[in-house]
């Protein structure tokens, strides 16, 4: 386990979410394509803390969980509200800002 | 790991598994006394070798899968709910040196691993596509992220107290001034009795039940399942109570700390004890309504555990709370 | 180069969190995505652990597992189709998708590789969970500040955003 393995894994993980974030209508599997990438972008965070030079890593990868928990808040609120006006949660479904 | 580490680990399962089989007998003693009954008697002296038996009965019934069940999950979740309510067991200390995992961040630990064992109960209920267990699922989630919050405050209270998200630290600190529940009994009795409430709602016991509420949903999650399937889904149910009962002892009853004798031996008494009296509610309270249930949780226990967490900081800045 | 333990653990839970991954953004049941999610979430926690950050590794367990994994349960049984129980999900532009991450995998994977003599870094130990609270109180304190204003509003927004009803849907029924 060195820097240089913690970070390809991390960069493996951002991919797999950035496939996801493009290849996924349901809204909520885009919100779970998110959180793969955020959680990648937290381990970069941590292993960076943990091989020297950036001490605060940890402080930034609590910072990231809060926002996106704030995130999936407003995401699942906003899920619920495509649903309540489509019957549906495709995203391509919401092109028009007021319904 | 050393040898010693080794060691207590596997001291810490005995305890646990040895009291999880005397608890299923001394469970259904005190049921059946509690209701005029005589409770077990015919298996081994004075009904002791019944929790062996109902094993062997388990194990031999056959395990139906409904057909349209999601067969992985349904065969995964059981397993996985006793996996991880005995996990929690791993990080309780059991005497000043027997902690298996004696980590600064006990606390948060714990409750998250008491919040995860909701997942594989989810799992179970949304697997077995019946409506009834699906219905039971979704009130033990929403039960469960409800109660979390009370939960995390009021373990607050000792961390704050102690200074310490270390289990063993908080026992020590314990051990050197007062038990919580006895001083500052302002704070650690509310306090106590608050997360009480929280960790049987997360447990999904009587009166906080509703995701089995027997009389409107069959029996909730559980519904399909059958043989030893059914008794880890009880079994995980029973020791997220035992090992809830052993972290409100460590929290806010001292732990391991005794005026005499061994320190193993007072935890396991305090945990005994505390189960008792959780079982003793268990047979004499009415299970709550849904709604009832949510709002004990958001306009009770909620603004309750955040008013403690405020009182434990102005304590500790304070000359006797130093 | 020898085998650790600790380079056994790392290689296994790496691997499941990357499986996990996979299905995560693969699987054509929205549920198994987000149990899948968990299996990544909590492998990383465990990888956490391993880098030094116990008390990161029970908040995310706390927090993503035990709060936004439920949440999203939520979200999606609630969002169920008509006729539609097994939550299909359609991907219109597979290849195109599988294309642009793959590129970007390669652009990252390369950056690392040609500054790999630089990332040579021995591990420090951790300066502790204390020394953690301690820097959120003082060196980061307006980004916490900033970060509880963003979750109070969240909060009230996730809720204004939630509960407005269709014109033609009867209102809430008054709590008795």
């Amino acid at each position: 386990m060195t820097l240089t393995t913690c970070l390809i894994l991390s960069a493996a993980l951002f991919s797999v979410g950035l496939y996801g974030l493009l290849t996924r209508r349901h809204a909520v599997g885009i919100l779970l394509s998110i959180e793969v990438m955020a959680n990648a972008a937290n381990l970069n965070f941590v292993a960076f803390a943990h091989y020297g030079g950036a001490s605060w890593g940890q402080a930034f990868a609590l910072f990231v969980l809060g926002l996106t928990v704030a995130e999936v808040a407003i995401g699942l609120a906003l899920v619920m509200l495509l649903f309540r006006s489509h019957k549906d949660v495709l995203v391509d479904l919401a092109n028009a800002f007021k319904h | 790991m050393t040898l010693f580490a080794w060691l207590s680990s596997i001291l810490v399962a005995v305890i646990v598994l040895t009291v999880t089989a005397f608890g299923l007998w001394w469970e259904r003693k005190l049921a059946g006394r509690m209701q005029s009954r005589l409770g077990p008697t015919i298996v081994g002296p004075i009904g002791l070798f019944q929790p062996i038996a109902d094993l062997l009965k388990l194990v031999q019934k056959e395990p139906i899968i409904p057909q349209r069940a999601d067969r992985a999950l349904f065969w995964l979740a059981p397993p996985l709910t006793t996996l991880f309510a005995l996990l929690v067991a791993a990080l309780v200390p059991f005497g000043p040196k027997l902690a298996p995992a004696n980590i600064d961040v006990g606390v948060p630990l714990i409750i998250a691993l008491g919040g995860l064992a909701l997942i594989p109960v989810w799992m179970a209920g949304w697997a077995s596509h019946n409506k009834y267990a699906l219905l039971g699922a979704m009130r033990a989630v929403a039960q469960s992220v409800s109660y979390g919050v009370p939960l995390v405050l009021t373990a607050l209270v000792p961390v704050i107290l102690a200074g310490s998200m270390n289990l063993n630290s908080i026992v020590a600190w314990q051990h050197r001034h007062h038990w919580l529940v006895v001083w500052p009994v302002f704070l650690g009795l509310p306090a106590f009795i608050l997360f009480i409430l929280a960790m049987l709602a997360e447990a999904n016991r009587i009166p906080f039940d509703i995701p089995e509420a027997e009389s409107e949903l069959v029996a909730g999650v559980s519904t399909e399942y059958t043989g030893m399937h059914f008794g880890f889904i009880y079994l995980a149910e029973y020791v997220h109570t035992l090992v809830g009962s052993a972290v409100a002892s460590t929290l806010f009853l001292g732990g391991w700390d005794g005026p005499f004798g061994p320190s193993v031996l007072w935890m396991v008494l305090k945990t005994c004890l505390l189960f008792s009296v959780l079982y003793w509610l268990r047979w004499s309270l009415v299970r709550l309504r849904a709604d009832q249930l949510m709002a004990l949780a958001w306009k009770w226990l909620v603004p309750a555990g955040l008013a403690l967490v405020l009182l434990a900081a102005v304590w500790t800045q304070t000359p006797w709370g130093r | 180069m020898t085998f650790t333990a600790t380079m056994i653990v790392f290689a296994l839970v790496g691997a499941l969190a990357f499986v996990g991954s996979i299905f995560t953004v693969r699987s054509s049941k929205l549920v198994h995505a987000v149990l899948w999610l968990g299996v990544t979430l909590g492998m990383t926690a465990i990888l956490f652990v391993q880098l030094g950050a116990p008390f990161l590794a029970g908040i995310q367990l706390l927090l993503y597992v035990g709060g936004v994994m439920t949440l999203m349960i939520f979200g999606v049984l609630l969002t169920k189709r008509d006729g539609d129980s097994e939550l299909k999900t359609e991907e219109p532009s597979r290849e195109r998708g599988a294309l642009i991450a793959l590129a970007v995998f390669a652009v990252l994977a390369g950056t690392i590789w040609l500054g790999r003599d630089a990332l040579q870094r021995t591990a420090v130990p951790s300066l502790g969970t204390g020394w953690l609270g301690t820097s959120l109180l003082t060196r980061h304190l307006v980004a916490f500040e900033a970060l509880s204003a963003l979750l109070l509003a969240a909060m009230i927004g996730a809720i204004v955003i939630a509960r407005r009803r269709d014109p033609d849907q009867p209102s809430e029924p008054k709590e008795s």
